[in-house]
């Protein structure tokens, strides 16, 4: 019971940083950073393939089933990692009620872990509300000054899209049960339901759905810009970094899977979603005067390619979104970190009222070029290497929409060059009077994130030998 | 011999010192690091280039790790050296350590000395990258990769936000170009199953027919990411506002290498173009736009630097030219020599500004040629190859590429002619600068303060200037398919005339802007001219037109949309649900009456339901 344990020691580990705020104000942070690393450590005893199995109500066929192949694996260790980013990132922002601050940080973590290990619908979609509620608590207790708004959307947009996710998920198993006679939520057993293919194309639409909206696609993109503006740097890390991944892994282990002619009848819209949210989460990004929402909007425009990654529905271009997910996390953390750290110093998120920060904090300047040229796409940088797999397997599949999303790409160079120019550099902004640069524990934080980046963009090989198994067995073309 | 790979390494080594060392280090020690590592890098590339003449010239592959594979995209971090890598390995670490070395006399004084060489280093090791790639993926690597340095060095100082804007300016620009040349990357991989150069190559000659429309296509694309980073007509606007960088930093990226990455790219791929006679007119008449244009807009220039800016765009022209009319050696030579000449005379300019405290203007200069015996030597002689004049290295490429364009098929006459007329408008700008900046009446005061590490560099490239193209360019030979520089050979009066050209060009210069025989003044006052000048001045409307066409149109989107019209949806919805809600809220009124009322009526509909629709 090895995965159970993992998500079960970050769920203790939850409860004792509540409670351990009783103790001293500082308890909860160093518990939740012992707990982070503590799982940390037990995931690297955890084998590739690890797989566990137990009965929870059988009247129903729902069972605990935990795997964790190569995907998983690579999407655990990424959760654990920005995890014990986040933690330190918000070593000191956080004042309130410190306790219940780590314990959501942790249930939410948890609650991802599970999503990303479980193989029982069931389990899944309770897995799925864990992560949702404690961060829609993060949101409306520690966010900014439109946290109520924010929170709430988010939390409206992922429980609408959840409900339609469950509906999917009772009628394929009833509909399984019709044609087997056996109740199961199993993901194994699900796999070879045989189902009416108009039925299945529907239920492939409800699952379609929730994951788009979390991913998120355009349309149903407009929770995230609210959500990550207004949440604390921690939530806005685990937002971006993590949990839209959720979205990506619930398309690549659950939509092709269990449907896989419904959804390879719906490759071209879903590609074209995904090249529109390239280029029009890229346009908005550039309108925005708001840092962190900025890196929001660029947030839909990257996600934008891991969508149209998984449709090309090709070994290049999945591997490519997979590379794409992990770098993503990286990069767009980084950046709400650097947002989070400018509010810190400025009280401010407006672009307006920065400029010519880099002379008054030159390792933040340099830190922040770093991470606008991972987000353009620099090669070299692990961005790159993702974008650049999904769009050689896309155009195998689809000229035009490839070439929308390359256009994509020169976008990213001007909103991301501009956020950099209204930030960092230009005339001094004779406002900011004095800003204190990144100390320590800030700037090792972040040359984490710079190596992992550069690895990835250099030896992405670790990564995609990880994962290719996986992507042979999901279905997919070579 | 092993060790290709320490080459690029050493430069990047530099780079990850300065970077880490965050500016901590002394000057002496930066200095030491930065031209260092380009300087060992130069001694390996020796090293690399003597052992490759001593094997024969046989090409030298370096396979190091696989950068990404899945299914069958698979490529390779690997390097290769063969005659023509091995003269831009030659050009990128010679002419570049010379460079930094100026540098390190140039930028004394100036904040972030140590970020300054940490960029410098960082795109040496990128456009080494470009050149010793054995596949078009790294290739593209040096591109962004050169892009980027040149964006970070532009904007150097970076308070500015002129510098800012015209590296931005750069940097998108040549992006454009790096998108097409990404999915002529794509359409190659798809048709062939490589990105590896010499197999597709291979590849590509195998597959196609002479003519076809793949490799147009391919060829078409590749030449759209040269055209970015090598600024020609159409995405040549960025070259002129790049200026806005310290001086050494236009002698190396945008005179001496990043530029040439274009023709470097299209003589890597020739047997694409090959395949293709459309895509290499194509390149052809890029060429000969670009060096027409560029030309003519030098001669109304007033800033030093924008004088050579043009003046670069112009050269790289004929080396399109030449690419385009079959010349290819002599491309490669011409880059050669140009990274010679042109390095010599921004590294000289950069002399002189520095002793007028950064003046730029040609019309506040003069007389200078006394006070500044070595830059005004130096620039001597650069403006001499840069003119072509006989026996000067830019005279010996440039002769062949006019004389290849004459024998190029039934326009061959055309091309050489307009070739030649902007040649002849090369010398006469070139000499308008030299006898307005260093002759007639001083207008300002000059404090010549360089050092060794300053004119040494400069001594060097003027001998280059001079003598680096009396030897043709050997190594070449075996690569290219017109068989190297040696084997162009003309005959007739039109290589006299050829050679006439740039003499009566300086000629010309000399009566009107040197002895002052000739009066042009009522010629350029007239209203007419006044605005040609502009036309020219703008860059022949291409910043406007696509200032109307793309940026103004970009922006105009982005403010009205900054709410994010699709928001209107969910707010529709969410006000939707509001008004229900008001509408419910009313129904509760606390009257019982009211309540009783509405309950006999419901009950009433329900029956009547039950009774009127059948089978309920």
């Amino acid at each position: 019971m090895q995965l159970l344990g993992l998500i079960l020691l970050l769920l203790g580990g939850g409860a004792l940083a509540a409670l351990s705020q009783r103790l001293h104000r500082n308890a909860p942070r160093w518990l939740a950073l012992g707990v982070i690393a503590a799982a940390a450590l037990y995931l690297l005893a955890i084998p590739v393939g690890a797989a566990e199995q137990a009965a929870w109500i059988p009247r129903f066929g729902i069972s605990l089933i935990l795997a964790m192949d190569g995907l998983s694996y690579a999407m655990v260790a990424l959760t654990l990692f920005l995890g014990l980013i986040a933690i330190v990132s918000s070593w000191s922002e956080v004042n309130e009620s410190p306790g219940f601050f780590q314990f959501n940080l942790l249930w939410t973590l948890a609650g991802v872990v599970g999503v990303f290990t479980a193989l029982d619908l069931f389990l899944f979609f309770v897995f799925w509300e864990v992560m949702l509620v404690p961060m829609y608590f993060l949101i409306a207790i520690w966010g900014h000054e439109a946290r109520a708004y924010a929170a709430m959307k988010f939390f409206l947009f992922t429980q609408i899209s959840g409900l339609l996710m469950l509906f999917a998920m009772l009628t394929l198993v009833y509909l399984n049960y019709q044609a087997s006679g056996v109740i199961t939520f199993a993901y194994a057993d699900l796999l070879h339901a045989e189902i009416d293919p108009g039925y299945a194309f529907l239920l492939m639409l409800g699952f379609f759905v929730a994951f788009v909206v979390k991913l998120p696609g355009v349309p149903f993109h407009t929770w995230l810009p609210d959500a990550h503006t207004q949440a604390p740097t921690a939530g806005s890390v685990i937002l971006a970094g993590i949990l839209l991944k959720t979205g990506a892994y619930g398309l690549l282990r659950f939509v092709v899977p269990l449907f896989p002619e419904a959804a390879l009848d719906f490759r071209w819209p879903a590609m074209l979603l995904g090249a529109v949210s390239v280029i029009y989460g890229g346009y908005l990004a550039f309108s925005q005067s708001d840092f962190k929402r900025l890196v929001a909007y660029s947030s839909i425009s990257h996600m934008g390619f891991v969508l149209l990654g998984v449709f090309a529905w090709n070994t290049v271009a999945v591997q490519g979104a997979v590379v794409q997910m992990v770098a993503h996390g990286f990069s767009t953390a980084a950046l709400f970190m650097m947002a989070g750290a400018l509010q810190q110093r400025l009280h401010t998120r407006e672009m307006g009222q920065m400029g010519g920060l880099w002379l008054k904090a030159p390792r933040m300047g340099a830190v922040a070029l770093f991470f606008v040229a991972a987000s353009l796409g620099m090669p070299g940088l692990g961005n790159f290497v993702g974008e650049f797999m999904v769009l050689v397997g896309a155009f195998q599949v689809d000229v035009p929409l490839t070439i929308a999303a390359a256009i994509g790409i020169i976008i990213a160079a001007v909103y991301a060059l501009s956020l950099m120019q209204r930030s960092f550099q230009g005339e001094p902004n004779p406002a900011v009077a004095a800003m204190p640069d990144f100390g320590f524990r800030e700037l090792s934080v972040m040359i984490l994130m710079m190596v992992a980046l550069v690895w990835l963009g250099v030896y992405p090989e670790t990564l995609l030998n990880l994962s290719a198994p996986v992507v042979a067995q999901l279905g997919f073309t070579p | 011999m092993e060790g290709l790979w320490l080459i690029p390494a050493l430069p990047l080594a530099g780079f990850l010192i300065l970077f880490v060392t965050e500016g901590r280090l002394p000057n002496r020690a930066v200095a030491f690091i930065g031209a260092g590592s380009v300087g060992l890098s130069a001694v390996a590339a020796l090293f690399a280039g003597i052992d490759f003449l001593e094997q024969g010239g046989a090409p030298r592959a370096e396979h190091l790790w696989t950068w990404m594979a899945a299914g069958p995209f698979e490529v390779a971090v690997g390097l290769y050296l063969d005659g023509l890598s091995l003269v831009m390995v030659g050009v990128i670490t010679g002419v570049g350590f010379l460079i930094h070395l100026y540098a390190t006399g140039y930028m004394a004084g100036e904040d972030g000395y140590s970020r300054f060489f940490a960029y410098m280093n960082l795109f040496v090791f990128a456009m080494l990258m470009l050149v010793l790639g054995d596949n078009l993926l790294l290739l593209f690597l040096g591109g962004e990769g050169v892009g980027l340095c040149s964006y970070l060095l532009i904007g150097f100082f970076h308070q500015d936000s002129a510098n800012g804007y015209a590296a931005r300016k750069a940097f998108v620009v040549t992006r454009v170009g790096d998108t097409f040349m990404a999915v002529g990357l794509f359409l190659l991989f798809r048709e062939l199953g490589t990105l590896d150069i010499q197999a597709a190559m291979a590849a590509a000659g195998e597959a196609w027919p002479d003519g076809s429309n793949l490799a147009t296509a391919i060829a078409l694309l590749l030449l759209g990411g040269a055209v970015g980073k090598s600024a020609q007509v159409p995405l040549q606007t960025w070259l002129p506002d790049a200026m806005a960088g310290p001086t050494p930093v236009s002698a190396l990226i945008h005179a001496a290498t990043m530029v040439t990455a274009g023709v470097y790219l299209i003589a890597r791929t020739h047997d694409l173009f090959l395949l293709s006679p459309d895509a290499q007119f194509a390149v052809a008449l890029v060429g000969l736009v670009t060096l027409f244009i560029a030309s003519f807009t030098a001669l109304t220039q007033r800033d030093i630097k924008r004088i050579l800016a043009y003046s670069t765009m112009s050269q790289i022209g004929y080396m399109f030219l030449a690419l385009g009319v079959g010349a290819w050696s002599a491309a490669i030579f011409h880059l050669m020599t140009h990274a010679f000449f042109k390095a010599l005379l921004f590294l000289s300019a950069g002399s002189v500004i520095l002793a007028l405290h950064h003046e730029q203007d040609i019309f506040r200069m003069g007389g200078l040629w006394r006070r500044l015996p070595v830059p005004f030597w130096c620039m001597v002689i650069g403006s001499a190859a840069l003119a072509a004049l006989p026996l000067t290295s830019g005279f010996y490429s440039k002769d062949i590429i006019l004389l290849t364009s004459f024998d190029y098929g039934s326009g061959g006459a055309w091309f050489w002619g307009l070739a030649a007329l902007a040649a002849f408008m090369t010398s006469l700008y070139t000499s308008r600068m030299m006898f307005i900046a260093f002759f007639g009446e001083m207008r300002t005061e000059p404090h010549d303060r360089s050092g060794v590490n300053m004119w040494l560099p400069l001594v060097v490239l003027a001998a280059l200037a001079i003598g680096g193209g009396w030897f043709g360019l050997a190594p070449l030979a075996g690569v290219l398919p017109d068989g190297g520089v040696d084997a162009a050979h003309h005959e007739g009066a039109i290589v006299w005339v050829t050679a006439l050209i740039p003499i009566l060009g300086v000629l010309l210069g000399y009566l009107i802007f040197g002895g002052k025989q000739l009066s042009v003044r009522a010629l350029v006052e007239s209203k007419a001219a006044q605005g040609v000048a502009r036309f020219w001045d703008g860059g022949w409307g291409f910043d406007a037109l696509y200032d109307r066409l793309v940026v103004r149109p970009f922006g105009f989107l982005a403010r009205i949309n900054k709410a994010d019209a699709v928001d209107l949806i969910y707010a529709f919805i969410a006000a939707f649900a509001r008004r229900l809600n008001a509408v419910a809220v009313r129904s509760q009124t606390g009257k019982l009456r009211w309540y009783a009322a509405n309950m006999a009526l419901g009950l009433i509909l329900a029956l009547l339901l039950v009774l009127l629709v059948p089978g309920t």
